[in-house]
This record gives structure tokens, sequence and C-alpha cells, in this order.
């Protein structure tokens, strides 16, 4: 690498750095306005299925891998916090560790099985096995996770950390959201994003320069598991309970629409499709008796004309305010 | 345990019959049709309606059901799968889920979101060998065989069959020949979609119809056409009667396990056998 080079490098570094400095300022200034129009309840909500879409999206928008069953992940964390708090500790931040220690290890586990296959076969194989989570759950472990009914759980407190108090959790959940984001944005600039993005476009080239495209993808999907189980932590932690609606395989689709509304391949695209299914799902139920429908539509709508979401449009309209976007194709 | 045989074998056969056209859609078009539970549930749905108007004959019924099912098919071959050929697998499967959404909501709006119980049309029980069984269950399986062997003919024998396990295996090349593939992808499609709704009709008594029988059902005949090989109809023929089996036996055992041992079966097929797709 002669100088030049390392000191443009070095300069791509700087504004990636600042640039994502710049994106976070704006993430957290989003959620804080829409924080008191929406309710600090439904924001928490919010800001955690966006974790989730972001821990989707890294599979499916960066990898092109659709995952079917990417409740399974989920409520590993949720399950995996609530046994982690029941049986061990009841101290919050060592739950979450552990759940997302959970995801990650369901990921190593089911990982060299699922990530070699493809398209079709890769999401009915997740869905198979959401499904069997989803019965572990329910009928077979009944005992340990509470089955139909559930299980709440309390967690220690400790001087100003204390998760009953709704503001700071808010706060904490949009710290998380940040976090994420930024390892995440890290990432996907980084060589190892390159190649995952190499690895949706033409596998088997990349196969031919050499590098071994199993590792990346088993990597890319404990990453993506053990995000969804943080997810999953932190949704169990806001609500105090665990349901088997955390781990139902029939509401998967919930987090395509989202990751897909968005724009898959994105990070901002996976938090604003997050906070617009949210939406979508929150409110128009209450307003519009036939949600499910309207939402059918929206999304064909989506998949025959704006392929890229609503931030690849909004993105495409506005090139010239959003250059330093990252819609870079590898 | 002969009860749980026959048992398996009926679900083996409504399996059977769902599934012909998951897999040949999913063989032909490369599209996973997640539409195709809707069309098995409007078949049910309107079994229902139909019934009352034609006192309650169940074949007059049954057929109205399945007939009506053919416009709105092409509907959905026409303005929805059409369009999405050659594009990438992901986008099919959200656009045919979207479609499926959109039939849930229109059924619950129409008809409402409650079970609708039906009873046996048949009503008869036939006792052989000391056991008994009802006799609707045993046509059922003879449907199945009689569905089967009908296929088998119309893919060897007849010139739409021939052109359409061509372009199974081939597509591009039978489109070089100028035959228009995508006519017969449609027949092939509306073929599929009225055998789902037969399977419907047919399943309708055995449980009751409600808006979502559909969506798992067809889950169970993804692992089917999975484990039976995409396109292929004596594999289907043959999965579907072993998973109505591993069904069969293992609800004989452990009732909530049912289903989760079809995709455990499936699991292990695709960890030895992945398809490529």
């Amino acid at each position: 690498m002669t100088k030049r080079e390392r000191s443009d490098t070095l300069a791509i570094q700087n504004s990636t750095g600042l640039r994502s400095f710049r994106d976070i300022l704006f993430i957290a200034a989003g959620f804080l306005v829409i924080m008191p129009v929406l309710g600090i309840n439904r924001t928490t909500d919010f800001i955690i299925f966006s974790i989730f879409v972001m821990g989707f999206n890294i599979l499916y928008g960066f990898m092109g891998r659709l995952s079917f069953g990417h409740m399974l992940y989920l409520g590993c964390g949720a399950y995996g916090m609530t046994l982690f708090t029941e049986h061990v500790s009841r101290n919050p931040f060592l739950a979450i560790i552990a759940s997302i220690c959970a995801g990650a290890i369901v990921g190593a586990i089911l990982g060299p099985i699922v990530v070699r296959t493809t398209g079709a076969c890769f999401a009915l194989i997740n869905l198979a096995f959401n499904q069997v989570g989803y019965f572990l759950v329910v009928v077979a472990f009944s005992k340990y996770t509470g089955g139909e009914d559930g299980m709440s759980v309390s967690f220690s407190k400790f001087g100003f950390i204390d998760f009953s108090n709704k503001p700071f959790k808010f706060g904490f959940v949009l710290l998380c959201l940040l976090l994420s984001y930024y390892l995440l944005r890290k990432l996907t600039s980084s060589p190892y994003g390159v190649l995952i993005k190499s690895i949706k476009e033409n596998e088997t080239r990349v196969k031919f320069l050499g590098y071994n495209t199993f590792v990346y993808k088993w990597i890319t999907f404990i990453i993506s598991t053990a995000l969804s189980a943080f997810a999953g932590a932190l949704s169990m932690l806001n609500y105090g309970y665990v349901t088997p609606s955390f781990i139902d395989p029939s509401r998967a689709v919930e987090v395509i629409f989202a990751a897909l509304i968005g724009g898959a391949g994105s990070l901002y695209g996976s938090i604003i499709g997050g906070v617009i299914y949210m939406a979508i799902s929150n409110y128009l139920a209450s307003y519009i008796p036939r949600w499910e429908m309207f939402l059918g539509f929206t999304l064909l709508i989506v998949v025959f004309r704006f392929r890229t979401g609503v931030w690849g449009y909004v993105s495409e309209k506005f090139k010239g305010c959003t250059k330093a976007m990252p819609v870079r194709t590898s | 345990m002969i009860n749980t045989i026959a048992y398996g074998l009926t679900i083996g056969a409504i399996l059977f019959i769902i599934s012909i056209g998951l897999s040949l859609t999913f063989g032909t078009m490369r599209i996973v049709n997640f539409a195709h539970g809707l069309v098995y549930t409007i078949g049910a749905y309107l079994l229902v309606s139909v019934l009352p108007f034609v006192r309650n004959n169940f074949i007059l019924g049954a057929l109205i059901a399945v007939l009506a099912v053919i416009p709105i098919s092409y509907v959905i071959e026409r303005f929805v799968i059409r369009k999405l050929y050659g594009v990438s697998i992901d986008y099919a499967i959200i656009a045919t889920y979207a479609v499926a959404l959109i039939g849930i909501d229109a059924i619950k709006w129409i008809w409402g979101a409650s079970p609708i119980p039906l009873s046996d049309p048949v009503g008869i029980d036939v006792s052989f060998f000391g056991i008994t069984l009802p006799l609707y269950r045993l046509i059922i399986i003879l449907l199945a065989l009689i569905i089967f062997i009908a296929l088998s003919i119309f893919f060897k024998k007849t010139m739409v069959g021939k052109i359409v396990v061509a372009a199974l295996d081939d597509k591009d090349a039978v489109r070089s020949l100028g035959i228009s593939v995508d006519k017969y992808f449609t027949y092939v499609f509306v073929i599929g979609s009225s055998l789902a709704a037969l399977g419907g009709v047919l399943y309708a008594p055995i449980t009751s119809v409600h808006p979502y029988m559909g969506m798992m059902v067809l889950l169970v005949s993804f692992a089917v056409v999975i484990i039976g090989g995409l396109g292929n109809i004596k594999g289907t023929f043959i999965s579907a009667f072993v998973l109505g089996m591993v069904m069969a036996i293992t609800g004989r055992f452990w009732g909530p396990a049912a289903e989760t041992m079809v995709f455990v079966v499936m699991a292990i097929v695709l960890i030895f056998k992945p398809i490529e797709v």
C-alpha cells in the first residue's frame, strides 16, 4: 500500500467514523422526537423491534439469505433471559449477556446445517427449526417455560438502575439500539461487510477468489441470531414476562415485512422499516379493522414497485442530499 | 393400530392432493407459493356456503366449490405470479404471502373468523376384519389414487403434460422450440389450485373450517414437496403418504408432536439432500 493509498483509506475511515457518529445523533434525535408523540411504552417497543429488524437485515439484506423462522432466535433470547433470571441470577445485565450467548450458541449449532442452503430451502429449513423450537417451548418443556401461559420474572435493582422505571428503560433500550447500529455500521463498511455483500451477488466467484465462504456465512448467521436474541432479551425486559408469542413461527413474517418496507440491505432502512411496520400494526389495527389486507396490498406495491423500500426510494430521490449515505454496491 | 394406519392414509391422501399443485409450481416456476394455502381455504369456505343451496348434496357442492376456485386462481396467476417469473425467489415468497394475507382477511370479512363445523357427508361406517372405518375416508384414499393415476397419464400421454414435464427439466430449451411456456404454466397453476381446493373440500368435514386452516397445511405440504422432490409426481405421492403415516403414528403416541415431527423429518432430509433452487 503506497502512502497515498494509505492516506486515502484513513480519510475514508475517518469520514465513516464521523458519518456514523452523525447517524447515531440523527437516530437518537428521531426517536426522542417521536417519543412524546407515540408515548414512551410504544417507542420502547418500536426501538426493540428495530434492533430485531437490523439483526434480520444483516442476514437478508446484506447476505441475501431470507430466513422464514427468525422468531426462533428472538425467542431464544427472551426465554434465555427468563430462565437465566429465574434460575441463576437476578442481575439484568448478566441475563442479557447470557441470552445473547444463548442466541449465538443456537446459531452456531444450527448454522452449519442452515447456511449450506440457499433461497427457498434456507427459508423453509429455518421455518422448520422455528416450528420445532415452538413445540419444545410450548409442549415439551412446558414445565420450565410455563407453556402457553408463559412466565414472568422480576429483576433486581441497583441504585438508579431500575428496569421498572419507564424513562430509564427507554434510555437503556435506545442506547442498545445505537450501540448495535454503530457495531453493525462498522462491520458492514469493513472488508468483511463487502465480502458478505459479494456472497449475496455471486458466491461462486467469492469462492474462486480463495475465500472460505462457509465460515463467513456461518459467522454472519451467528451475528444475526445473537442480535435477534438481544432484541428478544430486551423485549422480555420491557414487558417483564415471556409468552410463546415470542417464538411463534407465524409471526416470523413481521420482521421480513419490516425489512422489506424499510429497504433491505441498509441499516437506516431497517430502523425506518421497523418503525413503519410497528406503526401500521399498532395504530392501523385500531382504526381500520381490515389492516391485514392493507398490509398485504402495501407489500405487493413494495415488491412490484419499490424493491428498494422506503429508504432506498428516498435516498434515490434525494441523491444529492444523501450522497454520504451508504447505498454503495460492492 | 389399524385405525391409526387408516388415519395416516387419509391424511396422506389429502396431503398428496394439496401438494401436487405446490410441487408443480415450485418445480416449473421456482416459486414458493404461499397463496396455495389460501386457495385451499377458499375451497372449503365455498363448500360451506354452497351446501345450503344444493340441498346438502356434497358432491354437487364440492364440484361447484372446485370450479369456482378456477377464476380466483387464474387472477392470482395473471396478476401476481406471472410477474414474478425469473425474479429473486425472496420476492416471490413475500408477494405470494401478501396475497395470502389479503385473502385470509377477505375471508374473515365475508365469513367471520369463528370456525364452522361440518358433518361427515357420507356418514356410513364400513367394518371389515373386525374394525369399523368411516366410508368417507376410504373414498378420500381412493380419490387420491385416482388423481395420482390420472396425473401420471396426463403427464405421460398428453401434449400439455409432456410440455410441462419438458419445461420442468429445461425451461429455456422448451421456449426456444417456439412453445409459449408461460401459457402452459398457467394451466399447471390452475390445475394445481383446483386440486388444492379439492383438498380443502375433502378435509373440511374431518376438521372444522376456519380462516387459518390453510397455513398449517401449507407448511406440512412444503415438507411433502421438499422430501418428494420438486415437480416429481411419484415422489410427492410417496412422501405424502409417508408423512401422513408419520403424523398419524406420532399423533397416536404424543398428540401435539404430530406436526412438529414432520418438520423434524424435513430437516433431516434437507441435511442429507439439500435442494438447489
